[in-house]
This record gives C-alpha cells, structure tokens and sequence, in this order.
C-alpha cells in the first residue's frame, strides 16, 4: 500500500486482513453480466428522477390552457415557438439569458477561488484565531438570508451599488457552505504531497495551484456546479437589488410573467423554466466529466 | 496550541539552513494562512458583517415597519409563549428527523452506483438523477399539485392501483408534511450524491484492491473503506442538509404555503410571515436569531458526534 | 475529522456568537439611520412605476397621452410580478422608504398594513388635491386608501365585485335558475334536485385545506354582504360576531349539502373549470374576461348573475378586491406622479382604454357610462355580462376596514375554514379561537 493511501485515511480502516486472493483487475465476462442489474437500477432511479422533468419540457411546448387540461399531456404539443415567442417579446430572452450567465459565472469562478484559499488556510494550516475565523465565516450559512435582505439594500443603496452587477456579484462571493467543503475536501488530501513539494521550495501558491487544484479537480468541479446552480437560481436578491429591466436576470424576468390569478402564462413561464435548464445540463455534463477517480494515486507516484 | 504556529504539518527544514534565513521563512509561513483567508475575509467583512449585526440589533427592538422602539429581550420572551413559533418547530424538526436520514441514506448509495465503472451510459444515470436540482421552484409547485392531486393525481392512481389506499396528501397534516418531504427528497438527492460522487474519486484505488486481497465483499468493502474515507464529506452533507431543512422554506411555499392548519408551517415561513407579510421585522430577526442559535448548537453536535467516532 | 477537534467546535460556536455580539455595539455607532429621504415634490421629470402584468401593459396603454398632454414628464411603467412586487415593496419601505419606485400598485391585502406600520412610507395624497375625487369611486373604497387621520395614501383602481358565474346547461338539467336564487338557502335547496341532475360536479370549488394559501374569498364575501368583516371600523376584532359565525356556518352547510367540492393546490380550479366539474362560481369581476378567455370550448354555457343573499332581503354586493396606486413619499417627483396617478385614475377615457387592454375592472363610477359595460357577450349567451357588476357596484358596499393586521387574520380565518371544512369542526369555536389568537397577536380587542 502507498502512504498516501494510508494517510488519505484518517480512521481505522477495520481489521488489517491477511493478503489471500489476487486482486480482480480488468473486466472479466462476470463483472460485464453483473453491469446489468445496477444500470437498470439506476435507469429506474433516473425515470423517476426526471419523470417531472419531462413534464416540464412536454408543457413547454404546450399552451397555457392545454397544461391545465385533464388528464395532463404526455406528448410534446406545437405551442412550443409561441411560448418562446411570448416570453422574447415580454422578457427579451438573449439580454436575460446574457445577464444571468455573465452574473453566473463570474459568480461561480470568484466563490471558487475564494473558497479554495480560505479552505486551503482552514485545513492545513494551524494558526492563531483559526476557529474563530471558521465560525465567523460560517455564521452566514446559520443566519437565515431573510432577515438580512434590509440591511443588505441598505447597505448597497449607501455604496452607491443598487441595480449594478457588483451588486448581485459581490455579496455572493464569500460563500461560507463552499470554503467548508472546501476544507473537508483538502483536510481529507494527504499531507506528504504538499510537504513534497515544500522541502523542494516551492511557494505557497506553486503548491496549490500545482499539486492541490489537480488533486481536488472532482470537489472543484462539483463545487463549481453547486456554486453556478446557487447563482443562476437566485431570485430574491437580485429582486429587490436591481431597478431596471435590463439589468434583470433570468428568474427576476421569469418573475414578471406572473401577475394575478387571471393573468398569468403558465405556457411561458415553463418554457423559460425549461430554457433556464439548459445551461444548468451543459454545465454539469461537462463538469462530472472530472468525476474520475485514481487523481490521488497519480499524484504521489508523480 | 500556542502563539500563531506554523503549519499543520512542518517540514523538517534541511539541517544546513543559517537560523536567520529559517525565522524569515517562518514569518513568511505565519503569513501565508492569514494571505489566503484575506478575501473571504475582507468580503465578509464588507458584505455580511453589517447585515447579521443590524438584524441581530433589530431583533431587541419592537413595534413594526418603521414605527419601533428598543424592547431588550421581549421579543425572545414573546417567542417562548408564541404557540404557533413552537407548532412551527416541531414541525421542522419532524420533517427534519425523517427527510435528512432517507435522503442522505439515498444519495449515497446512488453516488456508489453512479460511481461503478461497471455501470453503463454512466453519464446518462449521473445526468438523469442530478435533474431534479436544476428545476424551477414555480414549476415544482405547479408540477407536485398535479402529481400529489388527492382526487385523480398520479401518485394516488398509482397507489389505487397497486391496491393501496389513497392519501389525502395536502388535507391532512401529516401526509401534508409526507408530501413535503417527498418533494425534498426529489429536489436534493442528486445534489447529495453529486457531492459524494466527487468525494468517491479521493478514495485512492488501492484501498479497495487490498481489501478485496483481504476477501472483502462489496458490503464489506463499502463499510470498512467508502464510509470511513468519506467522512468528513458525510459530516458536510449532515450538516448542510440539516441547516438546509431547518431552514426549509421553498418548497412548503409553493405546495403548502403552511396549511393545512399550520401543519406544514416550518420556522422560516413563520419567520417570512412575520418580516415580510405583518412587516413585523423586529420579531421576524428575533425568529431567526433563535434558530441560529438551535442550528449552530445542532451543528456543533453533529460536529462532534461525528468526528469522535474515530 | 483530523483537522477539527471537538473541542474546537464547542469554541467555534461560543466564539462565534461572541463574535457577533462584540459587533453589535460597532454598528450601533456607526449604523445608517432608518429614516430615509424626505422625498421632493418635483412636478417634472421621469418617473418609474411598478406593477404587475398584465395592470402594467394596460397602464403602458395610457402613457403616450399623458405624456403629450404633461410636457416635462417621462413615464416608465415596469412590470415587476406579482407576488414579487410585495417583497421588493416591502424592502424599500423597511429601508426607510428608499429605493422605491415614484408609482406603486399595491393591492387591498397591502395596503392597509403598509399604511399602519409604514405611516410615512407613502405620500400624503390629500394635500396634492386627492380628496377631490372622493366621491367618483364605488362606494365603500375610500376608507381603505385612507390612513388613520384620513388622509388619502392611494387611490382605487381596479375593484372586484363578487358575482355568481353559474352553468346554465348544468341547472336546467336540474330544472333550477339561479337568477331566482335570492339567497344561499335557496341553493341548499336545490342541492339534492342539481347533484341528481349532474353527478360529480359541485356548485362550489373551495380549497379546503387552503394549501398552498388561504382561500376564502368567498367566505369573505359572505361577511362584506352582511356589512361585517374581520374588524370593524375602529379596527376591533369583529370574528366572533353573528354575522361571521352565520357565513362560516353557511359555507360548512353548503360543504354538508355536498355542494362543495375539493379544489386542491393552486392549479386545480381551472382543471375542474375545464373539466365541467363545477357548476357555478360565486367569483369576482375579473373572471368574466378570464373564463371567457381560458374555456373557450364552454361558450354559450356560462350565465352570471347577482349572488345570492346570506338573508333574506340581504344585500346582494360584495366587493372582495381592490387594487391601487400610490405614490412614494421617498419619490423626489411626487406631484409629477400624482399627476399621472390622478391622469390615469379619475378619467373615465383613461380607465376605460385600460379595462379594455388589460381587463382592469375600474372603481371609477363614471366609467360605467361607458357602452361597453351594457354589450351583448356572445359567450354569455348574449347576456350584457358586465352590467351586472356595474349594477353591484353602483349599489356600492359597504367600508371594509382590513385594518394593518389582515395578513393575520386572513391566515387565522383560513384555519378556522380548514378546521370547519377537513376536520368537521364547529364554526363558532373556531372563529372563537382565531379572533383569540388574534387578540394576542395583535393586541387588538374582541367585540
């Protein structure tokens, strides 16, 4: 075994058994059969998981009264180009989706850098006040975001920042729940590898841009993933933070489709749901691509 | 640990190194953590510092809107007499005890299917179970009033059909907060398992091959390597997913706005309904402070349930 | 868990909360007071106004000829959502009233809270001229746009009066007419001869477990007819009067007859509407255009009439509700918006170009002058469809005094309905309970 097995390790790992058997490497005939059962498996878990999805897109191209209809349609309808008609003329899709991706990303990217740094000083490092700090930085994750909604406009009105993207930007890149997985993350990365790359001079940076962020690419990219998610579905502060239309991001615009009871496009409303997705599906297929395991391994043997 | 101390884990600096050139070295090295905590920090700072202090001030103060005066600690001691406060705690703590452990439970095993490399179109099952995550909150709502529809939805067609009776599940108390823990389940079980995935590929391979050298099983091996290597990810999830359900509040929103009859009232909708709809705000942060206080405790002692188990 | 000790999470969270404390006292200090701009009373510039769809588009409709006719002033009409409109509201008027828009359209449910616990969030339109117009709006709407030294905050735009939208097919089938229904008891009495006629289908869809929100608008209406409300004038708790406990009863009697039906979550009624699983629809004004519009394939079938009475010789009106427009105090242009709220308001061409692009039914009594109020609709059958709310409206109601407090008492009354309607519970105990919960909450007197 490596050390850097042992020491990824932070328990026991049950009782130390005798070397017997060779270990089963490469796929045999039997592991192929055995593929079935779990792959119909989780086909059943992903039909249900994404059954109400389809919903969704199917009452996309639907028209609002055709979503109401019982029983409800399960076949796509033709309503699809009027609805995004409709929500072009109400919302104007490109500026919005443009606004939001702009907001969402630099969002994503700051939080992650952010969070890296801090979780990287949190986990290893020992210093003066350290957890204290980590409280600190938690708090906001306890606090409930409502009661912080009024001081926060305050705030912003006094800076001068209202309907700006700083606004929606800045207040989110501090994000307490990113820097603690971030910690847990790193505090589970062996320290023989930083300390490697230490006894040969490299700088603080050189470690963990060089050896840390490769490492941690699978955390990174479902932190970048979560971070991108908590942004793009944003509502109430960039609700009540911006003041012009073109400022608006994609579920502020949404928002406005709504009015009362009588007046409301469900139709539209659902197939900008059903847009705002897309980006949300790009992103994630090309980030779980970094699901991948054996980083670790390749990294100590390197 | 005493004065700022270096590192979690101090090289052994080279013997031939003059002291001097090792103290600057060490100076530098104090600084480094304080370096790269400074933007979360400053950020902190700047954005979050004011707004949790002005609300923790306005909850010592009464009256509503813009008309309020200092009240000392009578909003907490309003709170403890408040029926419905209580009636909302224990709601979000029955929801909690139940929602938490299955999701959680879920996500994993999950994120080990997702993970096997024996599974096809992987990319397909990781896709379809993450779904649910990015899916509006306007068209949940509408989406589970369908499906949870009590005289004709799919689930009880379903469930009339198999021959079970059908459940009332927005009339009645305890299906209502069954339907919101369905609905939660739903929505953040792939959000969990995505987590876990990417934890999974930290396990160095090794670990697995010398247990299955050991004879391991898969149960075995999922308990005396998987579990144990992912713990400080399994700490995370527990904890984010109970501050995340103590602080439930969309999806009661959207499908039960609370009732029937304050069933499904969670604090965070008492709370809203005190600051944003009764524009009683001092009372509204007082709620929250409380529950700061409930989940920082409750945090804490997951904290170290969970990491004295070593 | 190598990294984080027990012991040092039990000092992170003491620390932590010390921490915040600490800081408290900083910001004490240095804290930005509440009170906000003072606002100016600019007759010229642009203002901004915020509403929701589609009140927005009909309000839009009128800007071109306001703007001609007030050189100097630019109007941007936002359609910010509703209900996002009340958070982003409601925020501006916590912060001291900044950040608001110079034009607000706040509802009946608003209103009056915004009034009571943001007294100087809204300009005082009485002394830009308002009290002037006092008389041209359906009766019994000025009370609730005035504050409590009756100065004007808003004006009424849009009203609501209830009518009694009903199958026509459906009770002939069951040899009844509702138009000589005179009150609800006559439709208990009917009960039996209608479900025999139309199996399955209900008089009445209720929400009755109110998930998701509170839905008694018709009991409500039943209360307004009676001249009573949750409070009375002077802002007492009225809910254990005999007029309430009489309308709870009367919605549990109809439930008992069977002519209730469950109408689940917040899609259901339209499901049933299209469904023809309900045969009437006591429902305000807005529902003429609105059914017309989203069951197109039921033409010919929807009649309306007046509703019923609760008693005998009762009063037949019921106005569930209004919306508004108001000005901000904090708006540096307040007599440029009062004068497009007054341009938009008062005149008859102007609420009129709006009902017609946005179906906003208008408060204003001189609109109703208008011929489009006595047309033929040959949905209806060829009945003049919105006379019969014009007719209800010029009648007029009586003040309702939602007082700053109906948030609560709204959720009080919607368990109580709950209770009476799921769990079979008695309609005076639960009135009884929720008029005392109210009381403590409130600090108000029961009467």
């Amino acid at each position: 075994m490596t050390s850097a097995a042992t020491s990824v390790e932070p328990v026991a790992p049950g009782p130390a058994a005798p070397p017997a058997k060779p270990a089963p490497t490469g796929p045999s005939p039997w592991r192929r059969v055995r593929g079935w059962p779990l792959t119909l498996v989780l086909a059943a878990v992903t039909g249900l998981s994404i059954a109400p999805f389809y919903w969704l897109v199917v009452s996309a191209t639907r028209s609002d009264g055709e979503i109401f209809s019982w029983p409800p349609k399960l076949l796509p309808g033709s309503h699809l180009g009027d609805n995004i008609g409709h929500l072009q003329d109400r919302v104007g899709l490109g500026r919005v989706l443009l606004n939001s991706l702009l907001v969402s990303g630099l969002q994503t990217l700051g939080g992650l850098v952010v969070a890296l740094l801090a979780g990287y000083a949190f986990a290893k490092f020992r210093f003066r006040g350290r957890t204290v700090l980590f409280a600190v930085l938690l708090s906001t994750l306890v606090v409930p975001d409502q009661v912080m909604l009024v001081p926060l406009f305050k705030m912003m009105m006094s800076f001068g920042m209202l309907d700006s993207y700083q606004a929606l930007i800045l207040p989110g890149l501090c994000v307490p729940f990113a820097i603690f997985l971030m910690r847990q993350s790193l505090s589970a990365m062996p320290d023989e590898l930083l300390d490697a790359a230490r006894v040969d001079g490299a700088g603080e940076l050189r470690v963990l841009f060089g050896i840390v962020v490769p490492v941690m690419r699978p955390v990174l990219a479902a932190l970048g993933i979560f971070l991108f998610l908590g942004s793009w579905n944003s509502f109430v502060w960039p609700l009540i933070a911006l003041r012009s239309t073109d400022m608006h991001t994609l579920p502020v615009a949404l928002a406005t489709l709504q009015g009362m009871k009588a007046n409301t496009d469900y139709g539209s409303i659902l197939a900008g749901t059903a847009i705002s997705t897309l980006p949300m599906m790009v992103l994630f297929l090309v980030l779980q691509r970094q699901f991948i395991s054996g980083l670790l391994a390749g990294a100590t043997k390197g | 640990m005493t004065a700022a101390a270096p590192p979690v884990t101090r090289p052994a600096a080279p013997a031939a190194v003059r002291p001097a050139a090792v103290r600057r070295a060490r100076l530098r090295r104090r600084a480094v953590p304080y370096l790269l905590l400074a933007p979360a920090l400053i950020l902190f700072g700047v954005f979050k510092a004011y707004p949790i202090i002005s609300s923790m001030l306005l909850s010592l103060t009464a009256g509503s809107g813009s008309v309020t005066h200092s009240a000392g600690l009578s909003n907490y001691q309003r709170l403890l007499h408040d029926p419905l406060f209580w009636t909302a705690l224990g709601n979000t703590a029955r929801i909690l005890v139940v929602q938490v452990p299955v999701m959680l439970a879920l996500a994993l095993l999950l994120a080990v299917g997702l993970n096997a490399a024996f599974v096809r179109w992987r990319t397909v099952w990781r896709l379809g179970v993450f779904m649910p995550t990015v899916t509006g909150l306007v068209a949940t709502g509408i989406l589970f009033s369908f499906l949870l529809n009590t005289k004709d939805g799919a689930v009880n067609n379903l469930l009339d059909s198999i021959g079970l009776p059908t459940v009332d599940w927005f009339g009645d108390g305890f299906w209502a907060r069954m339907a919101v823990v369905l609905v939660l389940t739903w929505h953040y079980t792939g959000y969990n398992a995505v987590i876990y995935l990417a934890g999974l590929q930290g396990i160095p391979k090794e670990l697995y091959e010398a247990a299955m050298v050991d004879g391991a099983g898969p149960v075995r091996r999922f308990r005396s390597v998987t579990l144990p290597a992912l713990r400080p990810v399994l700490l995370f999830t527990v904890v984010l997913s109970t501050i995340g359900t103590l602080q439930l509040f969309d999806e009661p929103y959207v499908l039960t706005r609370g009732g029937p009859d304050n069933a499904t009232l969670t604090v965070s909708m008492y709370l809203y309904d005190n600051g944003f709809r009764y524009f009683d705000f001092g009372y509204a942060s007082a709620i929250a402070y409380a529950l700061t206080l409930l989940v920082s405790v409750l945090g804490a002692a997951q904290m170290r349930l969970m990491g004295e188990r070593e | 868990m190598s990294h984080l000790s027990r012991r040092d999470l039990l000092r992170a969270s003491g620390a932590g909360l010390l921490t915040l404390t600490a800081g408290g006292a900083l910001a004490a200090c240095g804290g930005s007071n509440g009170s906000g701009s003072s606002g100016g009373d600019a007759a010229t510039g642009n203002i901004t106004v915020w509403s929701w769809t589609s009140a927005a588009d009909a309000l839009r409709g009128v800007v071109p000829a306001f703007e001609k006719d007030n050189p100097g002033i630019k109007v941007d009409v936002q359609d910010v959502g509703n209900p996002a409109i009340w958070d982003k509201i409601t925020v501006g008027l916590a912060a001291g009233g900044q950040g608001l828009a110079d034009v607000l359209h706040i509802g009946c449910d608003y209103l009056p809270g915004y009034l009571e616990k943001f007294p100087n969030g809204l300009a005082d339109l009485s002394a830009l001229g308002a009290d002037a117009h006092k008389d041209k709006f359906a009766k019994g709407l000025w009370p609730v746009v005035t504050d409590k030294d009756g100065k004007a905050r808003a004006l009424p735009w849009e009203v609501n009066a209830q009518g009694f939208f009903y199958r026509k097919d459906m009770f002939d089938r069951a040899k009844l007419d509702p138009t000589t229904f005179e009150t609800w008891d006559d439709v208990i009495a009917g009960a039996d001869a209608f479900k025999a006629a139309n199996p399955g289908v209900g008089v009445l869809g209720i929400n009755k477990p109110g998930t998701p929100g509170p839905d008694v608008d018709f009991l409500q209406s039943l209360m307004q007819q009676q001249g009573a409300f949750y409070f009375d004038l002077k802002g007492d708790i009225t809910l254990t009067s005999p007029e309430c406990v009489r309308a709870l009863t009367l919605v549990k009697r109809l439930n008992d007859a069977g002519l209730v039906i469950e109408t689940p979550g917040s899609t259901a009624w339209r499901t049933q509407m299209k469904d023809s699983q309900l045969g009437a629809g006591p429902q305000p004004s807005w529902a003429a255009h609105y059914i017309e519009t989203k069951f197109p394939d039921l033409s010919g079938n929807w009649r309306l009439t007046r509703p019923p009475a609760v008693t005998p010789g009762g009063k037949r009106t019921a106005i569930v509700n209004t919306t508004h427009l108001a000005v901000a105090a904090s708006s540096p242009r307040r007599t440029a918006a009062w004068k497009f709220v007054e341009y938009a308001l008062t005149r008859a061409d102007s609420v009129n170009a709006m009902f017609k692009a946005g179906s906003v039914f208008p408060a204003l009594t001189a609109a109703y002058q208008d011929p489009i109020y006595s047309e033929p609709s040959a949905y209806y059958g060829g009945q003049p469809v919105l006379k019969t709310f014009t007719d209800l409206l010029s009648e007029g109601g009586d003040a309702t005094n939602y007082s700053g407090d109906y948030a609560r008492a709204l959720k009080l009354v919607s368990d109580a309905q709950t209770k009476v309607l799921v769990k079979g519970g008695d309609p005076a105990e639960a009135l009884q309970e929720a008029a005392k919960q109210l009381a403590q909450q409130t600090g108000r007197k029961i009467k």
